[in-house]
């Protein structure tokens, strides 16, 4: 009785291994899926040039990096749009400038008004 | 019929000298790109002084903040186009476009210099609108054609965006006077 009880021990902790090394399979199947081997944030590049952002639209992982860097031989910045919250203040041809996104952002170039761009948090 | 058939050929003469004179009509001014540079320059610097007017004259600050930029986009541009030229040792020669140009500019600067102050704002915009549009047909349809150096042909196509903004942030202003 003993031995049997023993045996069915044995079996339920098997199943439980063989379960706990299934979920730890799956998990990383998961997460290789999406793209991202790991949680380290990425550096993203918004060239300006010809009086445009490029890309004007962008999407990243919540804290990545986006580096802004001025082609253009005219003085641009990177504003945030809605109120103005945030601003790079102007800098010239040759120089970048830098933000974590935490957040969804619609910016322009408050120099150059009509330059717009945006940044969104992908799912 | 030997004369029907010289009558004939003196029409056919007669329309391919007209045909032949319109071609040349349309074809407007020839420049050598020391000319261009020349073009260039002088209409980047009329309108900084449409701008210097406007920042005297204007309370409005989205006209005076765009003459603020229309100052430093335009010496940008000027800056850019001395640099070439003394790089390729040459100096911007005057000509009968770079003329025309100032003298529709004189005309302009009185306007701006005396019209009525409740007025200035208006009239400096509506100028900002009508003159970016000009120097943009004519840095497509003549400055870029025109040119052989291929700089100043870069320099001319990297100004053209610049115009275009220029011309939409004007419009963008006019619609809020």
């Amino acid at each position: 009785m003993k031995t049997h009880k023993q045996s069915i021990s044995k079996y339920i902790f098997a199943l439980a291994i063989l379960i706990c090394v299934l979920v730890l399979l799956m998990s990383f199947k998961s997460t290789t899926n999406t793209g991202y081997s790991n949680d380290e944030p990425v550096t993203h590049t918004v060239t300006i040039f010809k009086m445009k952002f490029s890309p004007a639209n962008l999407t990243v992982k919540k804290g990545d990096k986006v580096v802004w860097i001025n082609k253009d031989f005219f003085p641009h910045d990177v504003t945030e749009e809605s109120a103005e919250k945030w601003t790079s203040k102007p800098f010239n041809q040759g120089e970048k400038w830098s933000k974590v996104i935490n957040e969804d952002i619609k910016y322009f170039c408050k120099l150059h008004k009509v330059m717009k761009g945006t940044i969104t948090i992908g799912k | 019929m030997k004369l029907k058939r010289n009558i004939k050929l003196l029409f056919l003469c007669l329309l391919l000298l007209s045909v032949s004179g319109i071609t040349i009509a349309q074809n407007g001014p020839k420049l050598i790109d020391t000319e261009v540079a020349s073009v260039a320059v002088v209409a980047n610097q009329i309108d900084i002084d449409y701008a210097k007017i406007a920042i005297k004259r204007s309370k409005n600050k989205d006209i005076t903040e765009f003459a603020t930029r229309m100052i430093e986009d335009h010496n940008a541009v000027i800056s850019q186009a001395v640099a070439l030229v003394e790089k390729l040792g040459v100096n911007p020669k005057d000509n009968a476009v770079s003329q025309s140009l100032l003298d529709q500019a004189e005309t302009k600067l009185k306007i701006l210099r005396t019209v009525k102050k409740k007025d200035f704002d208006k009239t400096y915009i509506d100028n900002e609108v009508e003159y970016h549009r000009a120097v943009i047909d004519a840095v497509k349809g003549l400055l870029i054609p025109e040119t052989e150096n291929e700089e100043l042909k870069a320099l001319l196509e990297a100004v053209l965006p610049a115009l275009e903004a220029h011309l939409n942030h004007a419009k963008m202003v006019q619609s809020k006077i």
